[in-house]
């Protein structure tokens, strides 16, 4: 839905997509305003995770105003600038902690102050990416950016299952004055398969039978494989029961690919074996492995996000298939700040040798080359002595 | 003779044959040593003496070597930069129009009438130079500094520098220095050769000490007929076109455009209708600096922040010769551009287009210039007609050349070439063709890959396609959403997947991985390539649905309406970043066994592409070593055959393993240059033979260079054979390219104040700077302006593009990081200023003046016009800064230690506000609010550490945050009438109002001079207590008064008396009384007095008998001592 700008506002319909539009309003300066949000629904307006997002919003900004109609239908955000600091919020338990999560390292290095903030809620969500998944796949991405990690870290204090939550993480971010280019368009081989299974106020053995079917498709395809097990108890296990688990696979060239699977929440009538769950967890992560390219399918618009912003160079990556959010990333980058990546689809001679029959057509996944000049964005906030 | 020889013959030298040095030289002599260096043949020589002193050298050689060393910068410079921009400055009648003419003349050898705005021309085969002259106002001087890649500047040597010389310098150091060349002129004034020579010294040396030492200073020795010596001249164009530029940070980072030509094309009824109407203006100019981003805001130096409404860029009108093997210039390639001056032929008026004609004849030797340039002239001719018709259409049909332009430049477009899906056939293409033919865009061609697909509609335009191949992607999967969202959109998300909704998405999923659409169109949909404009595009889909709906048969669904059921759809979809959004696919099996195969390479355990197998390249250096094992035996692993080495059998056995082998081997000549490049490495790595010495460590500093290095040679590369159209989309226009900028609602004063003296300085604003909010930055006062600047008086600041006006706040950070408020601008150090303003990066410099008025009478009472320069610091959107404030109190009752205190506040509500800060008496006595009373409105109570004294005053030291006024007024000069441009008159301070109207300050009455009369101090007396007294000595004790019988004090006896009045009679006794009372006092006095003298007198006769009394019992005492004496002497004698 591309937007209509009316005075230099971008106005947008829907609450879709809206974690994107206000994260990219508030690095590009540009007031946003969205209307029709849920209008013709039972419930209409924002949620309260979305709210919940624009409080987060409002703490690590300054000079953020924001306008809600009295339906709460139409929203006007005119941002401020990255403050950064200290922050502690409570996340709404509706979404994980991912979704906040997101947004805090997406923005995080062009804060005026190191970003040092204390997340509280669910840490594993369905619709969410996990907090692990956070730690071993986005924070090495944002590495390459920043290239020398002072201080960036996240810490799951606490874990937290929905529907109640009760996790808690602290992140950590230092601050960029720019983000350099990044060439990136190897990935390498998959070396190892590390892994975390939680298992949150039930019994122990859950997390060994998932960790079980996990480790046994995995070892078909490499000996590395290594799973922890992280049995929370007390207050450390959150309000709800839950378990889950997370798998990593780290290439020789760094790049880190992760797949997450979950039981089903516990108040829903169904139940999860843990086998299941394993056995999900791993299928994922092959999907994840086949679909290749140097970030996970997950992170593909944090990429294109510090692609786009960094110095006036040239950035090259190259990516799995692009995922739907990311193509309306890359639609939101060009409305926001005018920068249209260069894509190509990379074909490998193998693929067009046995382009004959249809079942070698698809040994290798898509891989979308990304090309794009930074918009040579500068972190404003930063103050210098 | 010969016998003497014989004596004398010295035993001859045998070399040694054999023995430890025989060996020695044997083996020397097997190296042939002709060719071999000194330090080689005798290595010995060249060993270290000293240790110390070698140590010594290293480290002042590795000095001198770090000395040189600058951060690698990436060269952002394109393949055909745009020409340089050259700005001659100086004060006014020094001659730098001369100097313009000259300078033109002798590049290319033409007269040029007028200098008016930037000239373009073409130097040589790699070089253009705009060349600008900057009038005498100090605004055209700041944003020629700002652009200016090349100053000359022109000074009257007979009279020496002057201050815009210096002002011109300060300016350029705080916006970047561009290069500086300093042109002496009207040196035949002085006659006297010893002046001349002096004069040139002292000019030199004061301007190095303002450039850099060595800078370099040009003589233009003097005039003949009107012009310079041209070998002067020469010599200057030539140091001019070997000029070379060191990149400038805040250049890197922007785009801007030096406008030369400027139209308005805003049609003629509505401006007959208001004259004063906003106008559509448009401006031409070279991209310099960085590229362009075609959605980027804009400020226009003198007017204000714009909104480009739209970018195109033009063939070139100056171009670069394109034939690379000609040493010189042709002659017709030497081209000049100049609009605004009526060079090149074309002269532009306010109604008319002037075109100057070579002479009658010269139209019938038409070569390709010519021609070139008649077409560009139609072009202009025709678009004065189309404005006059059709104000909308005119801006497109501007260059209906264009036809030219546009199809080129999609032809080789690369990311079609991607697309080779199979259906793309022979006639599919030819129909390609077709629509190719019948559209004069290239958008249309970018359906190659997607004809195929929608065979349906062969007339189908872009939008269709992009809609068609999305809406088969997403059909099913938004369905299904949104029966999803419908159902249960309240519970759950995550609860219920239904298989087959999952299947679906998997296959649109595998769907989508199989074809290889044209991703571009994927994304971006019907994005604009080039010089398309949105309203084309709009009228293009306008006359889609048309079409669609003449074709109706179908009763087919609009594009539009089907985006609009799509973007329903999807507006509220749940968002989530994972790769199956909400759906969840039926994963693959990869644990079977035909999958696994599929993935099994993607582990470090499986087989490697052949680069990167280790076998696999020590096959291949195998190979390389010797040219007949190449082809040797070897064994395909995947098909298990042996291949034996037959030159003639190999062709084919290759080619039946090429299909299955994962990489066809390396050409021979490919390996021989991997060879060659480790070798050179190796070499540089391990051996330097042409220099033994040590060397330092510099590998980071290598490293450093060489990624800036590749980094550059990237961003040429990468885009280098993109088609133009695609490639401005991804990164801009970029700097070289000539464009078009069309400005909807510019002020008309800007088209009818027109003055091409003046530069137009269009500067591209990156994310958020064109944003407001509050600055801070350090500033210093400069040294040479007079005045001091004071707190929010409004000053006139150019920072980044901008000059605008704000009111700054000056203050100072103290110890404890608190920005302190200060009335005044400290001297000879920087202190902060805050003010209200565009946001800038940090470390951008500035500087301000007070006013931009040229008024001559100003200027000189200013003498120097920069008040201060500095750069920012920090952007926000509050600040922090505070005044100190000190709430006095009385004390109104004192406890022990407490105390209620009066007058320092108001009310309650303020009390309350202060419980619990600090208050301090004079006397330093410390203390803390405590609660507000209720009595006296204001006062608290407090308590302290001591007790105080009702005459002590109390203090509660406070901070009081002070506001930045939010005033934003940019410089608008080029709004002005003709005249008056350089009289720009901002906000004026306080003091200037007050001066103009003749207003006077009211004294503060606190700080009059009055009389002080002081009341003497009156001391208590001094009570000791009893249990003190008892202790003392008497003498200290105090003693008892003196008691009445009353019981008063003597002194108060008659105060309560009643006085008497007396009657006459009464008065007339009294009287006689006094009377006698003094003849009886007089009396008295008087016997007194006789009585003394009676008693003197009696006294006297006393003493004299007293006397005779004493003196005969003297003689008779001396008669007795006598007798005595003679007695004693008679008995002596008998003794």
């Amino acid at each position: 839905m591309p937007a209509i700008i009316e005075n230099d506002v971008l106005v947008y319909k829907g609450s879709n997509l809206f974690r994107q539009r206000v994260l990219l309003s508030i690095l590009s300066g540009r007031a946003i305003k969205i209307e029709d949000i849920r209008s013709t629904h039972d419930d209409p307006g924002l949620r309260e995770y979305e709210v919940n997002l624009i409080r987060l919003l409002d703490k690590i900004t300054n000079g953020t105003r924001v306008e809600l109609s009295e339906t709460g239908t139409s929203m006007y955000f005119q941002p401020g600038i990255l403050v950064g600091g200290q922050v502690t919020h409570t996340c709404c338990t509706q979404r994980g902690i991912g979704y906040y999560l997101e947004v805090l390292l997406a923005v995080g290095p062009f804060c005026k102050e190191p970003l040092n903030a204390v997340l509280q809620g669910v840490t594993h969500h369905d619709l969410d990416v996990s907090v692990d998944k956070m730690k071993s796949a986005a924070l090495p991405v944002l590495l390459k950016f920043i290239l020398v990690d002072d201080g960036l870290d996240l810490k799951v204090v606490r874990r937290g299952a929905p529907p109640l939550g009760g996790g808690e993480i602290v992140f950590r971010c230092p601050v960029r004055r720019h983000l350099r280019p990044l060439q990136w368009t190897k990935w390498g081989l998959v070396k190892r398969i590390r892994g975390v299974v939680y298992a949150l106020r039930v019994s122990p053995t859950m997390a060994n039978r998932v960790v079980e079917s996990a480790k046994g498709v995995m070892l078909k395809f490499l000996p590395d494989v290594y799973i922890n097990t992280d049995q929370c108890r007390g207050p450390n296990a959150g309000k709800s029961p839950g378990f889950g688990a997370s798998l990593v696979a780290e290439t020789n060239e760094k790049t880190f690919y992760c797949a997450e699977a979950k039981s089903l929440e516990a108040g829903s009538g169904e139940t999860s074996l843990p086998e299941d769950v394993g056995e999900e967890c791993a299928m994922k992560l092959l999907d994840e492995i086949y679909r290749g390219g140097a970030v996970d399918s997950s992170f593909q618009w944090l990429l294109a996000l510090w692609m786009a912003l960094g110095q006036k160079d040239v950035s090259e990556c190259v990516v799995g298939p692009l995922s739907d959010y990311t193509i309306s990333f890359l639609q939101h980058l060009k409305e926001f700040f005018g920068v249209m990546f260069k894509l190509e689809v990379l074909r490998s001679e193998s693929e067009d040798e046995a382009s004959d029959d249809d079942e070698e057509h698809v040994t290798k996944a898509q891989k979308v080359k990304m090309t794009c000049v930074g918009i040579g964005y500068v972190n404003i906030s930063k103050r210098t002595l | 003779m010969a016998d003497e020889a014989i004596f004398d013959k010295k035993k001859s030298h045998h070399a040694k044959r054999a023995g430890r040095k025989a060996d020695k030289k044997k083996k020397k002599n097997e190296v042939d040593q002709s060719n071999l260096s000194a330090r080689q043949r005798n290595p010995k020589a060249f060993a270290i003496q000293s240790a110390v002193r070698a140590e010594r050298q290293f480290r002042r050689r590795e000095d001198v070597i770090s000395k040189k060393q600058h951060i690698p910068q990436v060269d952002k410079t394109p393949l055909e930069p745009p020409p340089i921009v050259v700005a001659v400055v100086g004060p006014p009648r020094v001659g730098k129009t001369t100097l313009i003419n000259n300078l033109i003349k002798s590049f290319i050898k033409t007269n040029v009438t007028s200098t008016n705005g930037p000239i373009t021309i073409v130097t040589s085969k790699k070089r253009r130079l705009t060349i600008i002259e900057c009038n005498n106002d100090i605004n055209s001087m700041i944003d020629i500094a700002k652009c200016a890649d090349l100053v000359l500047l022109l000074c009257d040597a007979s009279f020496g520098f002057e201050m815009e010389i210096f002002e011109f310098l300060n300016i350029c150091q705080v916006h970047g220095m561009p290069k500086v060349m300093g042109v002496l002129t009207h040196l035949d004034m002085i006659k006297n050769a010893k002046t001349l020579k002096t004069t040139k010294k002292t000019l030199k040396h004061r301007f190095w000490t303002e450039v850099y030492p060595g800078a370099k200073l040009f003589y233009l020795s003097g005039i003949v007929h009107g012009e310079y010596l041209r070998n002067e001249i020469k010599n200057l164009s030539r140091f001019i076109s070997v000029m070379k530029f060191r990149p400038l940070s805040w250049r890197t980072t922007h785009a801007y455009i030096l406008a030369d030509r400027l139209e308005d094309i805003t049609s003629q009824e509505t401006i007959r209708k208001d004259p004063k109407v906003n106008r559509d203006v448009v401006l031409y100019g070279y991209v310099r600096g960085v590229p362009l981003m075609k959605e980027a805001m804009v400020h226009i130096a003198g007017v204000g922040d714009m909104k480009i409404n739209e970018l195109s860029y033009l063939p070139d009108p100056c171009p670069l010769p394109n034939s690379e093997k000609k040493r010189h210039l042709m002659e017709r390639e030497r081209q000049i551009y100049a609009p605004f001056s009526g060079v090149g032929g074309i002269v532009y008026d306010k109604d008319a287009v002037y075109i100057e004609l070579h002479g009658s004849h010269s139209h019938k030797q038409e070569d390709e210039e010519t021609n070139e340039k008649k077409a560009l002239l139609k072009n202009v001719v025709e678009t004065k007609e189309t404005v006059d018709e059709q104000m909308q259409e005119s801006g497109f049909k501007l260059f209906s050349g264009g036809a030219v332009i546009y199809p080129d430049m999609i032809k080789d477009d690369e990311y079609l070439q991607h697309v080779k899906s199979k259906d793309n056939d022979s006639d599919e293409s030819s129909a390609d063709e077709e629509s190719e033919s019948e559209n004069d865009s290239g958008i249309d061609q970018s359906e190659k890959g997607n004809n195929g697909k929608i065979r349906k509609l062969p007339w189908d335009n872009n939008s269709a396609s992009e809609a068609e191949e999305n809406d088969e992607l997403k059909d099913n999967k938004t369905d299904s959403e949104d029966d999803e969202e419908k159902s249960d959109h309240n519970e759950n998300f995550s609860t219920k997947w239904k298989e087959k909704l999952g299947e679906k998405a998997t296959m649109a999923y595998f769907e989508r991985q199989k074809t290889s659409k044209n991703i571009m169109k994927l994304v971006y949909g019907d994005f604009e390539i080039g010089n398309k404009s949105k309203e084309q595009n709009q009228k293009e889909l306008e006359s889609d649905s048309e079409e669609e709906e003449l074709g109706g048969l179908f009763k087919k669904v609009t594009n539009t309406q089907k985006k609009k059921q799509k973007q329903k759809d999807q507006q509220d979809v749940d968002e989530c970043s994972f790769f199956y959004s909400l759906n969840k696919p039926n994963l693959r099996d990869w644990t079977s066994e035909e999958n696994k195969q599929y993935l099994i390479n993607r582990f470090v355990t499986g087989k490697r592409s052949a680069d990167e197998d280790a076998s696999e390249l020590l096959k291949l250096d195998d190979a390389s070593d010797g040219d007949e094992e190449l082809y040797g035996d070897f064994e395909d692993l995947e098909t298990g055959e042996k291949h034996v080495s037959e030159e003639n059998a190999n062709e084919a056995i290759k080619e039946e393993g090429a299909g299955t082998k994962r990489k066809a081997e390396p050409m021979k000549s490919e390996i021989l240059d991997k060879k060659l490049k480790l070798k050179a490495k190796f070499d540089s790595e391990y051996d330097n033979p042409d220099d033994h010495r040590i060397k330092g460590d510099h590998s980071y500093y290598e490293s450093l260079k060489a990624e800036a290095l590749k980094q550059s040679e990237l961003n040429k590369s990468v885009f280098e054979n993109l088609d133009n159209g695609l490639r401005v989309e991804v990164e801009g226009f970029r700097p070289g390219l000539y464009v078009r900028m069309l400005f909807k609602n510019m002020p008309s004063e800007f088209v009818t104040n027109f003055d091409s003296s003046y530069p137009i300085l269009i500067g591209a604003l990156n994310m958020a700077e064109q944003n407001i909010g509050f600055v801070s930055c350090k500033v210093k006062k400069h040294r040479w302006y007079k005045k001091i600047l004071k707190t929010n008086d409004p000053l006139i600041i150019s920072l980044g593009w901008r000059r605008f006006q704000t009111l700054p706040i000056y203050s100072k950070i103290e110890d404890d990081l608190k920005c302190r408020y200060l009335k005044y601008t400290p001297e000879h150090v920087t202190c902060n200023m805050h003010f209200y303003g565009p946001t800038t990066p940090q470390n951008t410099g500035f500087l301000a003046l007070q006013t931009v008025n040229n008024n001559p009478n100003e200027i000189k009472q200013l003498g120097f016009r920069i008040a201060a320069t500095g750069s920012v610091n920090e952007i926000n959107k509050s600040t922090q800064i505070v005044k100190k404030l000190k709430l006095v109190g009385t004390p109104l009752k004192i406890y022990k230690k407490t105390a209620f205190i009066k007058d320092m506040f108001t009310s309650t509500l303020e009390v309350a506000k202060f419980e619990g800060a600090r208050v301090k008496t004079v006397s330093g006595i410390r203390g803390q609010i405590k609660k507000a009373l209720n009595k006296p409105e204001g006062a608290f109570r407090a308590t302290f550490e001591d007790k105080i004294l009702m005459s002590d005053i109390v203090f509660c030291r406070t901070w009081f945050k002070v506001d930045v006024t939010k005033f934003y007024a940019p410089v608008v000069n080029l709004l002005l009438p003709a005249g008056s441009k350089n009289a720009w008159q901002g906000m004026k301070t306080k003091g200037q109002l007050k001066r103009e109207r003749n207003i006077h300050n009211d004294a503060n009455t606190d700080s009059m001079y009055t009389s002080i009369d002081r009341e003497p101090k009156v001391f208590k007396p001094l009570v000791i207590p009893k249990a003190l007294q008892k202790g003392l000595p008497y003498r200290f004790k105090p003693k008892e008064r003196k008691t009445t019988l009353s019981g008063k004090s003597p002194k108060n006896i008659f105060k309560d008396r009643i006085a008497v009045i007396k009657s006459p009679h009464e008065q007339k006794v009294s009287n006689v009384m006094k009377m006698l009372k003094t003849n009886f006092e007089q009396k008295k006095e008087k016997e007194k007095e006789a009585t003394t003298e009676r008693l003197q007198k009696h006294k006297k006769q006393i003493e004299e008998e007293e006397w005779r009394k004493l003196k005969r019992q003297k003689e008779l005492k001396k008669k007795i001592c006598r007798h005595l004496s003679k007695l004693a002497g008679k008995k002596k004698p008998q003794m």
